[in-house]
């Protein structure tokens, strides 16, 4: 039974952050215990505004300190048909900040009638930043097309924002706003921008250790978006040792057997019931 | 309700930061730190009243410690239709601030019937920067023009004081330019006068301070509205006044 | 904020800044990379990636972190490059006054020898340096010598160090050493039972295994044949990311 004064959503621990282990996690670093280390997207992350529309671009490497633990992962995040976003820092934080606001959006956009605008999202996403004062690690590019036309902003983990025809996140940033400095032109085509975008991101990829793998693209104009997966793929393997590595059956040593056969153990469906489970009638 | 104090002793991203440094290899001056570092408006702002009207600008560089993030950017934000303010400090901060001041000054016109005093703008920005003082890094010009009073300046410096000037400077740019304030300010200067001070003084403010630098921008703001200017970086007047 | 609570006067807890801490020269840097041998029955092979980096920068692509000795030694050192220079430096000066005192040149395990003795003799400000010596021994058997930064050093059968260690080393202890491996046959005593072929074939795909994992390795990697009639040296591409 859930008791009837605390909302539902507080009864079942849902909502919001859990801080509950934090004082210990405090005490136990000060004994020298290490913190996880959190997947971070040390990454290439830029944007264009073009003729028609912007042009966002992403790498996808994916690290865990020095060790790369995504090769091909999507830093381009849906908010909407029409608008996306690109995420830097904490996978984590970007991946739950931008479903957040996704999901807020599509609430938005149902209750109002009308199509989402870039610059709601990007009120959203910068509130909540603010809110946590820079513990949430997302640094944002958002890009959308509405009806103000295209549009991209920069969004900083402390939560302030910047608007401007071309932009860069991440580790890489430095090396992929080398190149818009030098090739930007105003109202490019979508194939200037599109080539611009790509440019951009290999410099990231090539020359920050933070950035590898292969480039996405992701065009918005008032036709709707494009997603371009994998344009580029300029890091596959090179080798593999001819036949591989095989081994024979018994080549590691079974130590134990146990044989739990399926009939004898206890199934009791009535207790495995969920408190929160849809009740009919 | 968790107090400020009891954020610092609970506060887990520094659990998490002070184990990160001690148990990795990785340059923290060159990577990933752009997560850590906040983006400051390292700054040179302006603000000069004259006879009918009000002139404010600002240099347009931002910076993440050596990176200019933007440059830009747009220092001078409207809170209504005939005040702004000039952003100096940390940027979410001052975004912030100003998001709410607009939010109030909307609601407050909605009541009071007609425009909102500059006053009144001043003083919501003094209360939201003094009552939040221990979390806000915020240096602010608030500027504009009403008709009780014509252009109007107040100064609200980091702490939340708030003061009405007939000029104020402000950013880290300010420091190298209050020998020039104190040798060409006049009053009573026109408007003419007022905008080749501003421009004056932000332009060897630029010059010296590292943290400040871009383009020049202005807004001119009188009973007849807002006009903005910028001049471009390398059209600046540099040299004797 | 309730009244009771304690007023604090310092700024708010902000992530990435952290309270007063000293600030030091630091003398070492670490610039990546990985290096490998290999001692076969009668052949060994050395190997390394030419990547230098430092943080998330590349400073080098074609940095080569191996150095032939003799005819029949080469010595591979990752760490600190500013070090590595040195002690490369050093050791081939020895070296000469060596061959000039005795009339021949040095013998791998002197080498290796003297190699201990100079880490050791650095042994309260180091030589960041992370060293594998290879050659051939007085019977045409490939040996490889391992060492740590302070010049503990042993004769083994294969070694790897470097930012790819991690990766690399439960590798090469289940294809060069056996181990896990119940029906496989133990390896000769002091080299791997494998041809060369198959071996250089093992430490390729290592360095490309560890080229797609690890940040620090990567661009080129170079592989040292060396028999009793001298060294082969052979280059690959690695990924560039």
């Amino acid at each position: 039974m859930l008791p009837s004064s605390a909302p539902l959503h507080e009864a079942l621990g849902l909502g919001g952050f859990n801080f509950d282990n934090t004082r210990r996690n405090q005490v136990l670093g000060a004994q020298g215990v290490a913190a996880p280390r959190v997947k971070k997207t040390g990454t290439t992350i830029v944007g264009v505004v073009y003729k028609d529309g912007v042009v966002l671009g992403a790498d996808t490497r994916a690290t865990e300190g020095e060790t790369v633990c995504d090769k091909n992962c999507e830093k381009i995040h849906y908010i909407a048909d029409n608008i996306w976003c690109c995420g830097a820092g904490t996978s984590a934080d970007t991946e739950a900040t931008t479903q957040l606001v996704s999901s807020q959006i599509e609430l938005h956009r149902l209750a109002t009638g009308k199509a989402p605008r870039t610059i709601t999202a990007l009120t959203m996403l910068k509130r909540k930043l603010f809110q946590y004062q820079g513990n949430i690690s997302a640094a944002l590019v958002l890009g959308g097309f509405d009806c103000n036309g295209p549009s991209l902003y920069t969004v900083y983990p402390h939560g302030s924002t910047d608007s401007l025809p071309y932009v860069t996140m991440g580790s890489g940033s430095l090396a992929a706003m080398a190149v818009f400095e030098a090739e930007y032109k105003d109202a490019m085509s979508v194939e200037e921008a599109k080539a611009l975008v790509q440019a951009a991101i290999m410099s990231g990829i090539n020359n920050d250790l933070g950035s590898g793998g292969s480039v996405d693209m992701l065009v918005i104009n008032k036709d709707g978006n494009t997603v371009l997966r994998n344009v580029v793929r300029p890091n596959e393997r090179k080798f593999r040792k001819a036949g591989g590595y095989s081994f024979p059956k018994g080549t590691a040593k079974v130590l134990t057997q146990t044989f739990t056969p399926l009939s004898s153990l206890p199934i009791d469906v009535t207790t495995t019931r969920s408190p929160a489970a849809m009740e009919v009638g | 309700m968790s107090s400020f104090a009891g954020r610092e002793l609970l506060n887990p991203a520094n659990v998490m930061e002070a184990s990160y440094d001690a148990g990795t290899t990785l340059q923290q001056d060159n990577g990933l730190n752009f997560l850590g570092k906040e983006v400051d408006t390292g700054t040179t702002i302006m603000a000069v009243q004259y006879d009918g009207g009000v002139i404010v600008g600002a240099d347009s560089r931002v910076s993440t410690g050596v990176y200019i993030s933007n440059r830009a950017s747009d220092k001078i934000t409207a809170v209504d239709d005939r005040i702004y303010c000039c952003r100096s400090g940390s940027a979410a901060d001052t975004q912030a601030v100003s998001d709410y001041v607009r939010y109030f000054l909307d609601q407050h016109r909605m009541e009071y019937g007609q425009p909102p005093k500059v006053a009144t703008a001043a003083n919501l920005f003094q209360m939201l920067c003094y009552q939040n003082k221990n979390m806000l890094t915020a240096g602010i010009i608030v500027a504009g023009w009403d008709k009780e009073k014509g252009g109007q300046v107040f100064a609200l410096p980091i702490g939340g004081a708030l003061m009405e000037r007939e000029y104020a400077t402000g950013g880290s740019g300010s420091t190298y330019i209050y020998g020039f304030c104190d040798a060409f300010f006049k009053p009573g200067m026109t408007k003419q006068q007022c905008e080749d001070f501003v421009t004056k003084g932000l332009c060897h403010a630029m010059a010296r301070d590292g943290s400040s630098g871009g383009i020049i921008r202005m807004a001119i703001i009188d009973e007849s509205g807002v006009e903005r200017k910028f001049i471009a970086g390398d059209k600046l007047p540099y040299g004797p006044l | 904020m309730s009244c009771t609570e304690p007023l604090r006067l310092s700024a708010a807890p902000k992530a990435g800044v952290r309270g007063p801490h000293e600030r030091r020269f630091n003398p070492y840097d670490h610039n990546g990379g990985t290096v490998l041998a290999v001692a076969g029955t009668n052949f060994a092979i050395v190997a390394g990636d030419t990547r230098m980096s430092s943080g998330f920068n590349i400073l080098s692509r074609n940095q080569s972190k191996l150095l032939q000795l003799t005819a029949t030694t080469v010595l591979a050192t990752g760490g600190f490059r500013g070090d590595v220079s040195t002690l490369q430096k050093l050791l081939k000066a020895k070296l000469v006054e060596y061959e000039h005192k005795h009339g021949e040149p040095m013998k791998v395990h002197a080498i290796a020898q003297m190699l201990a003795n100079t880490l050791y003799g650095r042994r309260f400000f180091p030589y960041y340096t992370w060293n594998i010596l290879s050659g051939m021994d007085e019977n045409g058997v490939g040996c490889v010598y391992s060492y740590d930064p302070v010049g503990n050093y042993e004769r083994v059968r294969v070694n790897v160090t470097g930012s790819g260690e991690p990766l690399i080393q439960p590798l090469l202890d289940n294809q060069f050493e056996r181990q896990h491996q119940q029906l496989a046959s133990k390896p000769p005593p002091l080299s791997v039972g494998q041809d060369l072929a198959e071996a250089t074939a093992i430490v390729k795909d290592a360095f490309y295994s560890a080229g797609e994992r690890d940040i620090y390795t990567g661009d080129t990697m170079e592989v040292c044949v060396i028999t009793k009639d001298g060294v082969k040296l052979e280059s690959f591409e690695l990924n560039v990311d």
